[in-house]
């Protein structure tokens, strides 16, 4: 079954990594839909909440701690990372459902493992009921 | 009753002096054990003033609602609200007479350790039962198999009409335009489907994170029964093993999301550990 899968991405990092596995033609499967994002401190849970409506995994990757773009804006996304991940693991969410992960601008390997990871966990898992659908 | 009458003593002395325009308090309510906000705005009024079982409300909402200058008569939760409005500046200390007293409520709040005022200009001390942090419900939900608890959530949320009482009575929801009215774009669904409900609650869960200081006041407003303060008391609970945070106890303590260290845990990211 095709799974759905959205990325939200910072521009200075993670956006490259991908597009660095773009042309470095690492092979990552064609389920993640990316979203652009200025910073992962951009990045407000609810995108994450409402993803979910209409798709079945979201992948939030951000630059690595201390490389941020805005010096401090992945350090700040961190702490609502935490609070956001782990507020989804108490309410009965897979933990592969969402995954964060850091991803540099050099590391386009890595943004493909990452994916391919992504992709495979989602797929693993039982059909999502997308928030208890149009209940 | 002589912590009642403190507090009318002072109110009726700052109304007499000029010192306030308004003092705001309990009277009582029109259902046996409740209480209801009372604005005094004139001396001879004290007399209405209660302090007893049933003064749940937290009262830090109404200074937003006022520009005069007042005073309030606040236990633990109204105190450690109006801490937090003050660091978010939307309160102006100054502005603001605190009469402290001892929280009242001898049944509500099972939970709540901190009874006591956090700050005040005059104190009143009563009796209280101070707890320790009790996240004993939380331990419990925690055990229930994932999909359990998923059912659970999703059969509080389902109830919700979206009236939006919660956020409403909420002292630490203020803006201006909240993300549920916003139209462009329109981040969330105005249905009350179980799906636009779970992104509603989640999302303000998460909005209040850090900030929440639990008096329950979403609880009490909501006129469909919908009980989420365990979302609440999570995200406390997180906030105070993963940044060592309590809400709103001083004024100095940065807000915890608006704060970071450089080793803050990384339970989160993929391979990280769970966090317990």
């Amino acid at each position: 079954m095709d799974r759905k899968i959205i990325a939200f991405l910072c521009n200075w990092c993670s956006y490259a990594g991908a597009d660095l596995a773009g042309v470095s033609r690492f092979q990552y499967p064609a389920n993640l839909r990316i979203v652009r994002v200025p910073c992962s401190g951009r990045v407000d849970p609810l995108f994450i909440f409402t993803a979910l409506k209409n798709a079945d995994g979201v992948l939030v990757a951000g630059c690595h701690p201390g490389d941020c773009h805005y010096t401090s804006g992945n350090l700040v996304a961190r702490r609502k990372f935490a609070l956001t991940k782990s507020l989804l693991e108490f309410i009965g969410i897979e933990d592969g459902r969402v995954q964060f992960d850091w991803i540099s601008a050099a590391e386009g390997n890595r943004f493909a493992e990452t994916a391919t990871k992504v992709v495979e966990d989602v797929e693993k898992l039982e059909e999502w009921d997308r928030w208890g659908g149009e209940k | 009753m002589s912590v009642l009458n403190d507090i009318k003593l002072k109110a009726k002395e700052l109304l007499e002096k000029g010192d306030v325009d308004v003092v705001i308090g309990y009277a009582k309510g029109t259902l046996n054990g409740k209480c209801t906000p009372y604005f005094v705005r004139n001396a001879n009024d004290v007399e209405n003033l209660v302090w007893e079982n049933g003064c749940d409300i937290n009262l830090a909402n109404y200074l937003l609602k006022i520009s005069d200058k007042a005073a309030v008569i606040a236990k633990g939760c109204d105190t450690r609200s109006i801490v937090n409005l003050v660091k978010e500046n939307q309160l102006d200390r100054e502005r603001v007479v605190i009469i402290g007293a001892s929280c009242p409520s001898t049944e509500s709040c099972q939970k709540c350790n901190h009874p006591d005022p956090v700050i005040a200009d005059v104190f009143l001390q009563g009796e209280t039962k101070v707890n320790n942090d009790d996240f004993s419900d939380l331990e419990s939900f925690s055990k229930l198999p994932s999909e359990e608890r998923r059912n659970y959530i999703y059969k509080e949320v389902s109830k919700c009409i979206r009236c939006y009482a919660c956020r409403n009575v909420c002292p630490a929801c203020y803006c201006k335009e909240c993300f549920v009215e916003e139209n462009l774009p329109a981040w969330i669904g105005k249905t009350t489907n179980t799906s636009d409900n779970m992104i509603f609650h989640l999302t303000r869960a998460i909005h209040v994170a850090g900030r929440c200081v639990g008096c329950g006041e979403c609880v009490r407003a909501c006129p469909m029964g919908v009980d989420l303060s365990i979302l609440n008391r999570k995200i406390m609970k997180d906030v105070k093993e993963l940044f060592n945070v309590e809400s709103g106890l001083d004024l100095d303590t940065k807000l915890p999301l608006n704060d970071y260290k450089e080793d803050d845990p990384q339970y989160f990211l993929i391979g990280g550990e769970k966090c317990e």
